[in-house]
């Protein structure tokens, strides 16, 4: 390890991993350091993977990575206490059994509809948050001005139906737009429990629409990793020390030092001082700016650093059992795809009302992967709702609780084969925080709410990437757009490091 | 079993202030104003009674519905570094500092009055409520802070007779003071060298439930020294003949005002001097650079104005055309003997451009409306100035 770098980042996960390459190729020396023993954040692992699915990444980043022939395709399966599960893939809408669903045709309609509004919004994905910076008839002014004029002109060659469509649902709750649409049950239900997963909101919150096209952004494909998620993690270091990063595990930062309103490099926690202009922080704007010296904030920033929403309420739940578990009524071929619980969409409201009051679910909503090998497979299992703030702590009896609640709701809707499952992960919202750093243990490092995207992400003032003295930015999740495996905040951040010509 | 809640009166209307009862008695006027939620008086007499008193006698103004924060801890001076555009650290034990703080975009949020007692003891003292504020800038930091507004009153004993009857009243130790020091003269009794008249004067703080007595100690000795009680409508002359900036006239505190782009930086208020851009970080800093940098938009002024009308609100004019800005406070100046005014003007009027500025002044006359366009002239020094404010010790008037 040398003892100055043009950059130094904070955490290694895929979007610091992802600043790293991007800055390391553009000729920087970059350094990335992470307490944790292994590089990737919350993917990989092993049997501690947090992540188990990739929604949201794109397919030139997959081919970036060298992930084309690693990643599948998998159907998603919404499981029924009745056994009537629904299963929705490129081969349609059918039940478990084979029959053709009912409502194919106006789910096809209304996915297909999302789609194309969250493509409309892609683009203020891929860069930062629009900002007039030197006026609106400045370069990079007509520049911001071309972009949300193309925003503008894709709304309205969408034509005047969908256009007002687009305009009447964007704000609203998920819930009355899928009951619109659908009946309740499974399928419904499906789409509900991914327009809230990782948030502190149900269905009937609004904003969960935006989050619903956010998940949708690169057309709500799911992908499992066929040879584990540390492969994944494996690619973005690769991507990075190829590009010639350093990445260091297993030493974190303790402090950012700021000299004269630069910051002028990092103290590890070992007490190494590395020197550097510029520092990426993959924290979220609180821990950043503590970090960084509180002083070295203007109190607006701080008191809004200490508001940012960022309540995490998904559990992470790992069993290894003794063999491939069972579903009743779903052929084998489909164990290995996503199985959800989310049997209608007042279930998955109903199941967010605990976490309001820090209990948790008796009956939570439920996205379960299996992987690893027939005879010891991993059931990874993600519990939406459950609060970091759970009342009486997460003591050892509350983590035996969640498990077994999300063992019996797996049974009651149909999943066998579980009586010897060993819980090998549960990961509270608390944990996340503590073990990642990760704002409130959020899975998306701060709540996807309307207050809190685009310009307003992670914080007013903190929106362009660049947070308080010079040099300093932020790279993670909490940044826009936002959480999910997608390295757009980290390529992002990078860019405007590379736009302010900084180190 | 649910504990019964004991009756709890919410006091309705305004507050009396400790001495509240003595300027009842005193008032002939019947002329009172709502400061900060405290009864506080407009006028007791007549205004002229009053201001002729500041400038040529000693006056006693209550006060106590000031703002008053306490400070205290091992991070005390780094909070008030930090919320302060001026070096704090500067500032000695014993020593008051007037001082102005801003928003993130470099906006005033207030000034006021910083009194320091010890390394980690401050007073604030200012118009707007900064309770929350200051907790907002303490997040992180090892301080407590206190709202001392209803524990502690103040006067202000104004004028040149001041230090005179203070030494009848046994305190001649104030003479020692030199202006914008701080002392504890008797155990709880803390005067300082500070005041908003421009002119030799003292401020009293003590104890709320202890201020009557000092008021009557001070009062008992009216007669020689020609001691008036006042409010506020002359102490707003001698403010304004002094070149003081009041908050709600001459700018709008940033944090009340709701209208976009209705604050100013210091620096467009004449103040630069009060901001050390090389202390470190403070609220605004990053703001206040790019403010100085990219050129101030306006500049607030002294004007001498032409005839006698007091051009209060007046519009300002360049070469009778064009607006340029508005009178922010408005007076005619009874020692000057001249028509003075505070005002704002869109930069360049006021910085590059000096000349051919008028002022519109509207004047009623028993009901006749008349406009009147007068020339004013751009003035740097204070219309009022006189070398007893700052001699010490104080001579005997």
């Amino acid at each position: 390890m040398k003892k100055t770098y043009d950059v130094v980042i904070i955490g290694a996960g895929h979007n610091g991993l992802t600043a790293a390459a991007m800055l390391a190729r553009s000729g920087r020396s970059v350094a990335v350091l992470d307490r944790r023993a292994t590089a990737g954040g919350m993917i990989g692992g092993g049997d501690a993977s947090l992540a188990h699915l990739i929604y949201n990444l794109s397919g030139s980043e997959i081919g970036a990575l060298g992930l084309r022939d690693r990643l599948s395709k998998v159907d998603t399966v919404s499981l029924s206490a009745t056994g009537d599960h629904v299963i929705v893939g490129d081969g349609g809408v059918t039940f478990a059994d084979g029959r053709a669903h009912p409502e194919t045709a106006e789910y096809r309609a209304l996915v297909a509809r999302l789609t194309k509004f969250a493509g409309l919004l892609a683009p203020l994905a891929e860069a930062p948050p629009p900002a007039f910076e030197g006026g609106m008839l400045s370069r990079s002014g007509m520049r911001e001005l071309l972009r949300l004029g193309r925003l503008g002109l894709g709304l309205k060659f969408m034509g005047k139906a969908d256009m007002r469509e687009f305009l009447r649902i964007l704000l609203s709750n998920a819930y009355d737009v899928l009951r619109d649409e659908l009946d309740d049950g499974p399928l419904s239900g499906a789409l509900a429990a991914d327009a809230v997963r990782g948030s502190f909101s149900g269905p009937r919150s609004p904003g969960s629409v935006f989050s619903l096209m956010y998940r949708l952004g690169q057309g709500g494909q799911v992908y499992t990793a066929s040879n584990g998620m540390d492969e994944v993690a494996e690619a973005y270091a690769k991507r990075a020390t190829d590009a010639g990063a350093a990445v260091i595990l297993n030493l974190g930062v303790q402090r950012i030092v700021v000299e004269n309103d630069q910051v002028t490099g990092v103290v590890a926690d070992d007490g190494t001082q590395i020197a550097a202009r510029t520092v990426l922080s993959g924290a979220g704007p609180l821990s950043t700016a503590t970090m960084a010296g509180i002083a070295n904030f203007d109190a607006e920033t701080v008191r809004r650093a200490r508001n940012h929403r960022c309540k995490g309420t998904t559990a992470k739940v790992n069993f290894r059992l003794g063999g491939m578990p069972t579903v009743a009524g779903l052929g084998a071929n489909h164990l290995r795809h996503r199985l959800v619980v989310a049997p209608t969409p007042d279930y998955v409201e109903r199941s967010f009302n605990p976490a309001k009051y820090g209990e948790i679910p008796d009956h939570p909503t439920l996205e379960a992967v299996v992987t690893g090998p027939e005879s010891a497979p991993l059931l990874s299992v993600n519990a939406s709702h459950v609060p970091a703030d759970l009342r009486g702590g997460w003591t050892k009896a509350a983590r035996t609780k969640l498990s077994k609640t999300v063992l019996q709701t797996l049974a009651a809707h149909g999943v066998g084969g579980l009586e010897g499952a060993k819980s090998v992960l549960v990961a509270s919202p608390a944990d996340i925080q503590t073990d990642f750093g990760a704002p409130g243990g959020h899975w998306h490092h701060g709540e996807m709410g309307l207050d809190q995207i685009l310009t307003l992400r992670p914080i007013i003032g903190m929106s362009r990437y660049r947070a308080g003295p010079d040099g300093l930015y932020l790279c993670g999740a909490s940044a826009h757009p936002g959480g999910d495996i997608t390295g757009a905040p980290g390529r992002n951040a990078a860019a405007q490091v590379i736009k302010d010509g900084v180190a | 079993m649910a504990k019964k809640q004991t009756p709890f009166a919410v006091p309705m209307g305004l507050i009396p202030t400790p001495v509240q009862d003595r300027l009842e008695s005193l008032s002939r006027a019947k002329s009172w104003t709502n400061w900060a939620g405290y009864i506080s008086a407009g006028t007791l007499d007549t205004v002229e009674f009053e201001y002729f008193a500041i400038r040529n006698q000693c006056t006693l103004f209550d006060v106590s519905p000031m703002h008053k924060y306490r400070i205290t801890g091992p991070d005390a001076e780094a909070v008030m570094n930090r919320m302060m555009t001026r070096n704090v650290a500067k500032l000695k034990p014993g020593r008051v500092a007037y001082t102005m703080w801003c928003d993130e975009e470099g906006m005033l949020i207030d000034d006021g009055t910083l009194f320091r007692f010890g390394p980690d003891d401050f007073r604030l003292c200012c118009q707007e409520p900064m309770f929350s504020w200051l907790h907002d800038l303490a997040y992180g930091f090892d301080v407590s802070i206190i709202d001392e507004s209803h524990a502690v009153a103040g006067f202000a004993l104004q004028g040149p007779t001041s230090y005179s009857l203070l030494s009848d009243a046994g305190l001649a130790q104030a003479g020692a003071l030199k202006p914008f020091d701080l002392a504890e003269v008797e155990p709880g009794l803390w005067i300082s060298r500070t005041g908003f008249t421009g002119d030799l004067g003292y401020e009293l703080w003590v104890d709320w439930d202890k201020a009557g007595a000092l008021w009557d100690r001070l009062w008992d000795q009216r007669g020689h020294w020609g001691l008036r009680a006042i409010g506020f409508e002359a102490l707003n002359i001698a403010r304004i003949e002094a070149g003081f900036v009041a908050a709600g006239f001459d700018f709008q505190p940033s944090q009340h005002a709701q209208r976009l782009g209705r604050g100013r930086s210091p620096i467009e208020l004449g103040f630069s001097w009060l901001v050390d851009f090389e202390k470190g970080h403070f609220n605004g800093r990053r703001a206040l650079i790019a403010h100085r940098d990219g050129g101030a938009r306006y500049h607030h002024v002294r004007l001498d104005v032409g005839g006698f009308k007091p051009a209060d609100g007046a519009l300002l004019y360049h070469r009778k055309r064009k607006e340029i800005g508005h009178v922010t406070s408005g007076v005619w100046s009874p020692t000057a003997k001249r028509n003075i005014a505070l005002a704002e003007l869109r930069a360049p009027y006021g910085g590059k451009v000096k000349d051919n500025i008028w002022a519109e002044i509207y004047v009623n006359q028993e009901g006749q409306w008349d406009k009147r366009l007068v020339p004013v002239r751009i003035e740097t020094a204070p219309f009022f100035r006189n070398d007893r404010a700052r001699a010490t010790p104080p001579r005997a008037f």
